[in-house]
């Protein structure tokens, strides 16, 4: 083979790869990528069930319902509407009413959020960040609440 | 007055770093000596400068001293010292200094011990890490100030994030930035030789030892980084595609492609533009690896700084260094000459192939990390892409790189035969193929990928295995022989080995955590147990518990196995007084490499506590292939052959330029 | 003055550093390539001798590096001799950058965000300072560090309260109580206290968590005066004057002679029956209750504006008072909870507007949305209710 030939073997079997990787890559983010949603979003939006999706809120005080078997119920709203989740399994230690919490699942059938993850806040300074644009967005939020825990 | 002189020595470091961005490099053009000399003068007095002003702040932390602002919003008198001396990384402002510190220590190390480097290329080099340094330097002092004072001070602090006290802490952020900064010089040594114009096969061996310390702190950073999370944050993983674990493993990606390309122009004086430009790529992902995190454009768990203008900040550092380097590419690359030939089948072919492997693998992380960024700023619609996207992306490019991993240290340079190679692999094959057949039939039915994935493991490791046994001839020749061939090997050779059997050491931990560990959530009341695996748990009750600043609510567990008492567990609950914060702290039990992992949720009104209880089986196994990783990465670097070039009365000293 | 010294010294190594290299004369010891290539052909003779490597390729290999060690001999050759004599002047230069510029710089940036005059403070020394001058702050940290060794010290949990509170320091109050009720176990008097804390943090209001305290208190001990003044005060606040006054009153009744909170009491009395007239006022007679809408109507406005001050101010708060009671019975409506509120800032009834805000809650609980605006309200009027 002449240098050149070997540069093109080179530079071919590089962008034949590459093809492949871009491939993947948008073939991945067709399926796995999850949207975030606030409370409000869902219930206009008539999110359908089955598809994966994060949403962002404050437990509503006073929601949350636990039973024996490790099921907890609650709902998370972002002040203008709210949803009613199902949990199973133990909830993080800043799981708390009135606190902002970041839930991922899939609607569920009578419109319940069927949840198998949420994530509270790590520290009383951070807030999820998603949870403040559902909060901006319905227009709870104010600056400075944030930097004052 | 301690914190006031931190302060200063940090701006005179500022001053001395500028001095250094210009005096080597018109040393360079007019060949002036003495100015090519300083840099390595301003190089050594602005690392004693820095580790001056850490040392303050550390001073300051230690003796509580609430005047300075960052102590009192980062610490508490009541904390151990141990931690009082860590969280003054544990924030943003300290971590920064921290940061300047590794780079000063790096420059200075290249003062030090660079003696084997030609002088201009020293001074060019030096001259490229005073800019970084400069515009580091500028970033704390105008955005990030850890030395700002209270004119009335508290008499308590603000406490360290709980979440951050824990001895992962101590560790975990300095092996990160001795990765990430050490990157900057092999970014410095590519800038110098684009100034220069000029670059050939010695270039690749003054700058490996520098890429071999990094990579190996960064392996190691990530290692535990990883440990940390999986033992801390209390969910019982161990990677979470997180953007900022995403920030220190697409400089990782990189920085290995760097080392396997380096190694092709030392031998070869070939991939020159190449290796230059993945040592730009490198350090400019460890720069947006530091953007992503500190400017808070992300949603993470890490991100504890939260400040536009430091974003921006450092938006224009990466923006001038990446353009910059980008650009100073584009004009000076076609200067180089072209180096050695290789047919495709060689041992630089495989790894070229290596390269080309790596660097798509570090692009999906990028696109999986970026794209949510970008979508956000341009439709205002969020995402998150999480582990499913990188399993379909990463998974697919770096399974025919393990398959063919092998393959790459039994190839011969410049052309290569396969089938000799394959044969010489017949061994480790024939095992690989062993294991699969073996875990198919135990687990007929169950798990379909894992045996592959195990099979590929063994494969892995085999395959280093094989190839030492090749070569030092040890069931071929007389013992004696394979002996002295054995120690004839250069380390670098012991080193690639031990590296590429971590590598499956990882991965062999990664398919039996991810295909076969055992979760159960379930509610006890003291007394009662649950069995996981073959493991029998009995929930003894709380007991209470009075740590220095934090109160516990210990969970005992009586751990048996056949009947016999194997151990207890103590997972608790920990509520930290100074911020009236809870933890969840979780117990391990590690039996051999696998682990039983214990974690509580809140205890009710009668007693029974919510329990997570995982089985998590060669669990160790994944860090510890990355601690074999980094020594395989330090035999490398002892290798007599980087320590060559030195005059020989500093021989001595040039031998370790890992310190 | 050791403060100047150090940075006098520090300048001085900075200072140094550049002018040692440029006064120190000789060569600057310089590695090369050449050496790094002759290195890898004795590696290569090696590597041939112990047969890790054919004659064939060791040749091949030692014929490329020879190649590249001339090309590198020929670079060094290139690289011209260095002449010291010739760039004396820019030594200079760089000399007097080094005097001028590195201490001129260095200080304009320290002296940006430096504070030079404020001393290191360590905590040890202050502490011993502080407790020599008395100082509360001081004397309250100690009690705070042994109470965070010692949480269990019930005594030190009360003591520190009444100081948090004096100082201002409400939330810490309420934490300090709950301590106490934590570790001490509970009573009327923990009870009570905390729910003071509470009120204390809430600027006076008596909130939903204070008033179960002392609810909690009350069935613990049904005698507590402190906890049956704070729900008079609570039904006083939530517009149930007549209850507070029976409460207070029942207080007064039956209290000994000389108890220390008579006068309080009868002061709160007082003030509730003389302060505000209007809390009792009722509806005119005659006048039809407004259906539907309660804000004035046009004739209203235009009889109001040529009353005289004394008669508008009687028609405003009738009209007041009439909104008042339609809301009692129709608490839904958002609007006539917010004209309401501020009806009684602008007749400079502060508290009947924070109790309507209690009240305007309480309706409105079920709708977010609205409370949403009740909250936005007490905000922007300064009512912490």
């Amino acid at each position: 083979m002449t240098r050149k030939q070997r540069r093109l073997t080179l530079i071919g079997s590089g962008l034949a790869v590459l093809a492949i990787a871009v491939g993947l890559i948008l073939g991945a983010l067709r399926q796995s990528i999850v949207f975030f949603n606030s409370p409000s979003d869902i219930l206009e939006q008539h999110v359908s069930a089955g598809s994966r999706i994060r949403v962002g809120g404050l437990v509503q005080t006073g929601s949350i319902e636990r039973s024996p078997d490790l099921n907890i119920r609650f709902e998370v709203t972002d002040g203008k509407s709210s949803i009613p989740v199902a949990y199973h399994g133990i909830v993080p230690d800043l799981f708390r009413e009135g606190q902002g919490v970041v839930i991922e699942g899939k609607m569920g059938p009578g419109g319940v959020f069927q949840a198998d993850t949420v994530l509270a806040k790590h520290d009383e300074r951070y807030m999820p960040k998603e949870v403040v644009e559902a909060l901006k967005k319905s227009g709870r939020w104010q600056e400075g609440e944030a930097a004052s825990k | 007055m301690i914190p006031e002189l931190g302060h200063y020595a940090l701006v005179l470091a500022l001053a001395l770093a500028l001095v250094q961005s210009v005096a080597p490099i018109v040393g360079v053009r007019t060949r002036d000596d003495a100015l090519m000399r300083l840099g390595s003068s301003t190089a050594l007095v602005q690392f004693g400068f820095v580790a001056f002003a850490f040392a303050a702040l550390v001073t300051s932390y230690l003796t509580s001293d609430f005047s300075v602002a960052n102590v009192y919003e980062n610490s508490h008198s009541l904390m151990p010292t141990i931690y009082k001396f860590t969280s003054t990384w544990g924030n943003h402002e300290g971590s920064m200094l921290l940061w300047v510190l590794i780079l000063s220590l790096f420059g200075a190390l290249v003062a030090a011990f660079g003696i084997n480097l030609p002088a201009t290329l020293k001074a060019n080099v030096l001259a490229v890490q005073a800019w970084i340094a400069s515009a580091f330097y500028l970033f704390i002092l105008f955005t990030s100030n850890p030395f700002l004072r209270l004119a009335n001070p508290p008499f308590e602090g603000r406490a360290l994030n709980p979440v951050l006290q824990d001895p992962g802490l101590a560790i975990h952020p300095p092996f990160l930035y001795l990765g990430y900064v050490g990157f900057s010089i092999a970014f410095s040594f590519a800038a110098a030789a684009l100034i220069e114009g000029r670059i050939d096969a010695a270039w690749a061996r003054f700058v490996r030892p520098w890429i071999l310390v990094a990579w190996m702190a960064l392996t190691l950073g990530i290692a535990m980084g990883s440990y940390w999370a999986y033992y801390e944050l209390g969910w019982g993983g161990w990677w979470f595609w997180d953007p900022v674990e995403n920030a220190s493993l697409m400089p990782w990606l990189a920085g290995t492609a760097l080392l396997h390309s380096a190694v092709v122009m030392e031998k070869r004086n070939a991939l020159k533009i190449w290796t230059i430009l993945l040592a730009v790529l490198t350090f400019s992902l460890s720069l947006i690896g530091t953007f992503l995190v500190r400017s808070g454009v992300l949603t993470s768990v890490h991100a504890f700084a939260n400040d536009p203008t430091r974003g921006i900040f450092i938006l224009v550092i990466l923006v001038v260094f990446i353009g910059g380097a980008l650009g100073l590419f584009a004009w000076r690359a076609p200067l180089l000459k072209q180096g050695g030939l290789f047919a495709p089948i060689s041992r630089e072919g495989a790894l070229v192939l290596n390269n080309l492997f790596l660097t798509t693998a570090c692009l999906t992380v990028l696109v999986g990390t970026l794209y949510p960024i970008a979508l956000e700023a341009l439709t205002g619609e969020k995402i998150s892409v999480g582990a499913p996207f990188f399993n379909l992306t990463f998974g697919p490019v770096f399974i025919p790189l393990l398959l063919a991993m092998p393959f790459g240290p039994l190839l011969a340079w410049k052309r290569g035969d396969i089938y000799g190679v394959a044969q010489r692999l017949m061994a480790a094959g024939a095992l690989a193929i062993l294991a699969v057949a073996i875990v198919l039939v135990a687990q007929y039915g169950r798990a379909t990928l894992a045996p592959f994935g195990i099979g590929l493991a063994v494969f892995v490791m085999g395959g280093a295995v094989s190839d030492m046994v090749e070569r030092t001839g040890v069931f071929r020749l007389p013992g004696a022989t394979a002996r002295a061939r054995a120690r004839g090997l250069p380390r670098s050779v012991w080193g690639t080995a031990a590296a590429h059997f971590g590598i499956g050491l990882t991965l062999l931990g990664i398919v039996c955590v991810t295909h076969w560990s055992d979760e159960k959530i379930v509610e006890l009341k003291p007394g009662e147990s649950t069995i996981v695996r073959h493991y029998h748990l009995t929930f003894e009750g709380i007991v209470p518990r009075q740590g220095p600043n934090y109160r516990d609510q210990i969970a005992k567990f009586t751990v048996r196995s056949g009947g016999a008492v194997v151990g207890e567990m103590m997972p608790s609950k920990r509520t930290f007084v100074a911020r009236d914060m809870t933890t969840t702290e979780s117990a391990l039990m590690t039996r051999g490499v696998s682990q039983l992992y214990i974690s509580i949720g809140d205890a009710r009104s009668d007693g029974s506590i919510a329990v997570r209880i995982y089985y998590k089986p060669l669990v160790l196994l994944i860090w510890l292939g990355a601690v074999v990783m980094a020594f395989g990465g330090g035999l490398s670097l002892s290798d007599r052959r980087l320590r060559v070039g030195a005059p020989k009365p500093a021989a001595r000293a040039a031998m370790q330029p890992a310190e | 003055m050791a403060l100047w010294l150090g940075f006098a010294l520090l300048t001085a190594a900075a200072i140094f550093a550049v002018l040692w290299p440029l006064s120190r004369p000789g060569k600057v010891r310089s590695g090369s390539d050449a050496e790094v290539y002759r290195d890898q052909l004795d590696e290569i003779a090696r590597d041939s001798a112990a047969g890790l490597i054919g004659p064939s390729e060791a040749e091949a290999a030692r014929v490329e590096v020879s190649r590249r060690l001339i090309a590198a001999k020929d670079a060094e050759q290139i690289a011209a001799p260095v002449n010291p004599a010739h760039s004396l002047w820019r030594r200079r230069t760089l000399a007097i950058v080094a005097l001028v510029f590195v201490p001129l710089m260095a200080g304009t940036v320290y002296l940006l965000h430096g504070s030079p005059q404020l001393p290191a403070e360590p905590l040890a020394a202050r502490m011993e300072q502080a407790h020599k001058n008395g100082s509360v702050a001081a004397m309250v940290a100690r009690v705070e560090t042994h109470l965070d060794r010692n949480p269990n010290d019930v005594r030190g949990w009360e003591v520190l309260a009444p100081i948090y509170i004096s100082l201002g320091r409400y939330d810490d109050a309420v934490r300090a109580r709950r301590n106490a009720l934590r570790y001490g176990g509970e009573t009327a008097d923990r009870q009570a206290d905390l729910g003071e804390a509470m009120v204390a943090a809430e600027n006076g209001i008596v909130t939903v968590d204070a008033k179960k305290a002392f609810e909690r208190a009350l069935t613990l001990d049904p005698d507590d005066a402190k906890s049956q003044f704070y729900i008079g005060l609570a039904a006083k606040q939530d517009g149930d004057s007549a209850k507070a006054a029976k409460l207070w009153q029942a207080m007064l009744d039956k209290a000994p002679a000389g108890t220390a909170w008579v006068p309080t009491v009868q002061q709160a009395l007082a003030k509730l029956k003389g302060g505000s007239p209007t809390a009792q006022a009722n509806p005119q007679p005659g006048a039809p209750p407004i259906a539907g809408n309660a804000a004035p109507s046009e004739q209203e406005m235009a009889a109001a504006s040529q009353m005289a001050p004394a008669q508008r101010d009687e028609m405003i708060r009738s009209m007041v008072a009439r909104l008042a009671d339609r809301l009692k019975t129709d608490g839904a409506d958002v609007d006539g909870w917010v004209r309401l509120v501020r009806a009684y800032v602008v007749l400079g009834e502060r508290d009947k507007a924070a109790a309507a805000i209690v009240d305007a809650r309480r309706a409105l609980g079920s709708d977010p949305d609205k409370v949403r605006r009740i909250d936005d309200l007490a905000k922007g009027l300064g009512l912490n209710g």
